[in-house]
């Protein structure tokens, strides 16, 4: 397990939506997504994970429903709706700014400012 | 956005579920992490404990999640609502006092809101009720304005012939009893007179048949009638095929040429309807006529009311009107309820200012209990609670007791109604039914919750207001002040001086009551049975037919066991009589103009069955008769205002006609419903009698369109045989012929003061819950002061104060606000009691005893509710008191 990172507010919702993009997940399953993705870069509070897929399901940009599990236990999914698709393509775009607006400041030299 | 609104309802309305959907959707979550950890090598109850703490606390995520979706609000709504209900049931003596006083308040609200509402306030049932107009006289005179919605004949045909604008038709006020005979029984049904084109006008399109033309609405014309849904199902079982039968009504065959809907109700209870035949002599020569009219579509009020008053004009000049009074167009139901209207706005005003009293006095308690509640709001605050959310949880608790007392009201009310139905069974019989409907129910609502509102925000504004620290440090050690007394002291103020001004009104409607039940009847009404029934009968179109009729029934009642005298009489007294011009043709004053009085015909024996006395000359006797000499008997009040100083007896008279007509006696005055004159509700009236024999047949026909003349009868004792041998007397000498009724005359009497009765019943009830609240509001004060100051009072006796010294320290302070009360409210008062001016009778708006009266009855009150509570401080003891806390 390498060096975890917390996640900024408001990232969580852009890396559900991005794990959710990839195919249906039910909760634990989209914890281990990001956590496997990222190489356990990226550790996700288990408790906030909720509120977050309530929040983003109440907004329309994912969808639930309630299926089996591979252990054969009711579990619900998430699967990303349209609006969830473009959300997640303006959230990245956004994201891409941002780093690169960030990456711009750090990299900055004294003789440059 | 819809998606939102969608799942923020479902979530709402499926709360439960959801708990359960969440619940399991993280139990899983945990049991798979669990299940990692165990194939990773973790012993399965370590698995499971790490599962769980890694995860956190699941309430927590779960309140998070119901805020995600929006639940936030409705939630903490919710909660509110629950730790107000438990914080309410922890005080109940507190909340039983405060539900109840708002149960009697918002109760009687309820009730005359009932009444508002369905008088003032509902549109008529007719269809675009706002287009419907009445043409009324109204007069406006210094500071006082009223509109009498009566005409004359000429005053209908000007508006006939000239108000382009409008559609108008007219009907005569009020409905009669008559007879009417079909299928083989007699019955006394109400008929309304109403012209053609009046039903048109209401919007009234009849259920079968037509309603009546021209050709019918016109003297003389064919005899027609109109029947109601209700006499159509119960004479002639609804069947259709009775349009164009023949009915008896007033002895005579009608034609039925229609039915009305089952729904209809017109302004006044009637059965059924014959055309009015307006003219303008006879009965259009009086303003006895009311103008209903129903704006054309496209043209305004304005428009048509320039016209009205453009007509009106010369007419009122004509009938010599007073110059302010003009000729208008008011809304129809402003027009029908220009007598009842200020009565029922005063009575409105009346239970407003009580609700007003009771929010006052819950508002002081909450302040009370907001003093002994600090350390728990400081406490709370300490916690971390925002000042928002005390506030919102106190003023939860306060529409919780408004809903409470709402729904207690609402049962108060719903009782204050039939009680009201029951007081004015007459009056509240109206174009729609007086009940509690959703209308009622939605004001109740809304007056519990705006109730709750206003007196929790003041009170929860200052509770919240506070320093925690030093509420948390001194609470309940202040030896001296510490809360500012004078929010509570302006309360309880201002809810004596409201107290004073429904005290005062409700005195001076007392007093009016006392005076009106004091004057003299001039009659003695004990053993006196009457019963009216309708001569509007074309059997009995002729003098002659009727007075061989009353001679005939009033020989076989005269031979009933136990009957002293009876006879007829056109009207009786406490009602309204027959008002006629004459003019008087010798003595000191000879009129060229016509004055006015009150007339009535009578059988020779009627001044001995009421027992009027005579004052002078004779009374009538058998022998005037229809070819003796015309002769008259006229009242005191006749002589004092038409013949002062004179000699009336052998003086002659003109009723009209030229016909001279000798007064034979002077009678004592009788109290009378008065009409005309000041308008007090009774009277001794000039009055005029003329015996029954001596009338001439058409007007006599004219009276009885107007009245049903009474027979009356004085037993020895109370018999009760004779009742039913009035009504075998009648029958065996006209089977055609039924009796509306029979009364007692003290029935008579009590009735002829029933809206003074109401009026002082009400608003009587009314002062006294306030002074109740009033002296409640008082107690509550000083009771309250004596408990904050309890250590300062344990001080002071200990430093050799007496315990009287101690008690007035206490007192004093309620009744020097009761005082201040006392004051404002008596100069609120007279202003107040202006509104009154047309309902107070022998005695002036002013009254100073009434004033005074009040004054000091609520002093005396206020006296007793501060003395009382403040007698606790003999109770204390010094030393026990300074050793507390």
């Amino acid at each position: 397990m390498g060096k975890q990172v917390d996640i900024l507010q408001g990232t969580l919702d852009m890396l559900i939506l991005k794990a959710v993009s990839l195919g249906p997940l039910h909760g634990y399953g989209i914890l281990l997504r990001i956590q496997q993705v990222s190489k356990d870069a990226l550790q996700i509070p288990q408790g906030s994970l909720y509120p977050a897929l309530y929040r983003l399901e109440h907004r329309g940009w994912i969808a639930a429903e309630w299926g089996e599990s591979e252990n054969k236990r009711k579990a619900k999914y998430y699967r990303l709706t349209a609006a969830g698709r473009k959300q997640l393509k303006s959230e990245r775009q956004e994201w891409k700014r941002l780093a690169v607006a960030i990456g711009d400041v750090l990299a900055a030299e004294p003789e440059e400012v | 956005m819809l998606a939102q609104v969608k799942s923020w309802w479902r979530a709402l309305t499926g709360q439960s579920r959801l708990a359960g959907e969440m619940a399991s959707e993280m139990d899983g979550h945990m049991e798979r992490y669990a299940a990692d950890l165990m194939a990773r090598g973790v012993e399965p109850g370590e698995a499971r404990r790490r599962a769980r703490i890694e995860f956190g606390s699941t309430a927590a995520a779960a309140e998070e999640c119901r805020e995600a979706v929006g639940l936030r609000w409705p939630n903490e709504f919710g909660r509110d609502l629950r730790y107000a209900v438990r914080v309410l049931r922890k005080s109940p003596t507190f909340t039983a006092a405060a539900v109840a006083t708002l149960a009697l308040c918002i109760g009687a609200n309820t009730a005359i809101f009932s009444v508002v509402d369905a008088v003032l306030l509902r549109p008529l049932p007719y269809p675009a009720p706002e287009r419907l107009f009445s043409v009324a006289r109204h007069f406006q005179g210094k500071g006082s304005e009223s509109y009498q919605t009566n005409l004359w004949g000429s005053a209908w045909e000007a508006v006939r012939d000239n108000a382009t604008y409008l559609d108008a038709a007219v009907f005569s006020d009020g409905s009669m009893g008559v007879n009417f005979a079909a299928g083989g029984g007699v019955d006394y049904v109400k008929q309304q007179r109403v012209s053609a084109g009046f039903f048109r006008v209401l919007g009234i399109k009849p259920l079968i048949g037509r309603e009546f033309s021209m050709n019918e609405d016109r003297p003389a014309g064919p005899a027609v009638t109109v029947l109601s849904y209700a006499l159509w199902k119960r004479v002639f079982h609804a069947d259709p095929s009775i349009v164009g039968q023949a009915v008896t009504l007033r002895g005579e065959p009608h034609i039925i040429v229609g039915v009305l809907p089952a729904g209809f109700r017109s302004i006044v209870p009637a059965d059924l309807w014959t055309p009015l035949r307006p003219s303008r002599s006879g009965e259009g020569g009086g303003s006895n006529y009311a103008v209903v009219a129903r704006l054309h579509s496209g043209a305004s009020w304005a428009q048509a009311n320039g016209q009205i008053e453009a007509i009106g004009a010369p007419l009122m000049r004509q009938y010599g009107q007073d110059a302010s009074t003009r000729l208008r167009l008011i809304s129809f139901q402003r027009g029908l309820t220009v007598d009842v209207r200020q009565p029922i706005l005063i009575l409105w005003a009346a239970v407003g200012v009580v609700l007003l009293i009771g929010c006052v006095n819950i508002a002081g308690l909450l302040l009370a209990r907001a003093a002994g509640r600090t350390r728990e709001m400081a406490t709370r605050m300490a916690l971390g609670s925002g000042r928002a959310a005390l506030i919102r949880q106190m003023l939860a608790e306060s529409v919780v007791l408004g809903l409470c007392g709402g729904a207690a009201g609402t049962g108060l009310g719903w009782l204050g109604v039939k009680a009201l139905k029951a007081l004015t069974p007459a009056s509240l019989n109206l174009w729609q039914a007086v009940d509690l409907d959703w209308r009622v129910l939605a004001a109740t609502a809304f007056a519990s919750i705006a109730a709750g509102i206003l007196f929790g925000l003041y009170p929860a504004l200052a509770a919240s207001r506070l320093q925690i620290r030093a509420a948390l440090g001194e609470a309940g050690r202040a030896v001296a002040g510490g809360r500012n007394p004078w929010p509570r002291r302006l309360l309880v103020t201002s809810e004596v001086a409201l107290g004073v001004v429904l005290l005062v009104g409700a005195g001076l409607l007392i007093r009016t009551f006392a005076h009106l039940r004091g004057l003299n009847p001039g009659f003695d009404a004990h053993n006196v049975i009457t019963a009216e029934l309708s001569l509007q009968d074309a059997r009995y179109a002729t003098s002659q037919s009727v007075n061989r009729l009353f001679e005939q029934s009033l020989a076989r009642m005269r031979e009933l066991p136990g009957v002293e005298s009876a006879a007829v009489t056109i009207s009786l007294p406490y009602e309204r009589a027959l008002n006629t011009g004459f003019q008087r043709m010798d003595g000191p004053h000879v009129d060229t103009e016509s004055q006015i009085t009150n007339m009535f015909y009578i059988t020779p024996e009627y001044f001995r069955v009421l027992r009027i006395p005579l004052l002078r000359g004779r009374v009538f006797t058998a022998a005037d008769s229809s070819i003796s000499a015309p002769a008259t008997v006229v009242s005191e009040a006749f002589v004092k205002m038409y013949m002062p100083g004179d000699e009336p007896v052998g003086r002659h008279l003109d009723l009209g006609g030229g016909e001279k007509r000798e007064i034979v006696g002077v009678v004592g005055d009788v109290q009378q419903k008065s009409g005309w004159g000041d308008g007090a509700p009774t009277a001794a009236m000039p009055d005029i009698y003329i015996p029954a024999m001596q009338v001439q047949d058409k007007f006599m026909q004219l009276v009885h369109t107007w009245f049903s003349p009474s027979w009356t009868v004085r037993s020895a004792g109370p018999a009760e045989g004779v009742i039913a041998g009035m009504q075998r007397a009648l029958e065996s000498v006209d089977p055609q012929l039924p009796f509306a009724g029979f009364h007692s005359m003290e029935d008579v009497r009590y009735r002829a003061l029933s809206q003074e009765r109401f009026q002082v019943v009400l608003l009587g009830a009314l002062a006294g819950l306030a002074l109740l609240l009033a002296a409640v509001g008082i107690y509550g004060l000083i009771a309250n002061s004596v408990a904050e100051r309890t250590r300062e009072l344990g001080i002071r006796l200990a430093l050799g104060a007496t315990v009287p010294q101690a008690i007035r320290s206490v007192a004093l302070p309620g009744v020097a606000l009761a005082l201040a009360g006392v004051i404002v409210g008596s100069v609120l008062a007279a202003f107040a009691t202006q509104m009154l001016r047309h309902l107070v009778w022998g005695v002036r708006p002013g009254d100073p005893l009434t004033f005074a009266a009040v004054g000091v009855g609520l002093l005396g009150v206020a006296a007793a509710a501060s003395f009382l509570p403040a007698l606790r401080v003999t109770r204390l003891n010094p030393a026990e008191t300074l050793r507390q806390e």
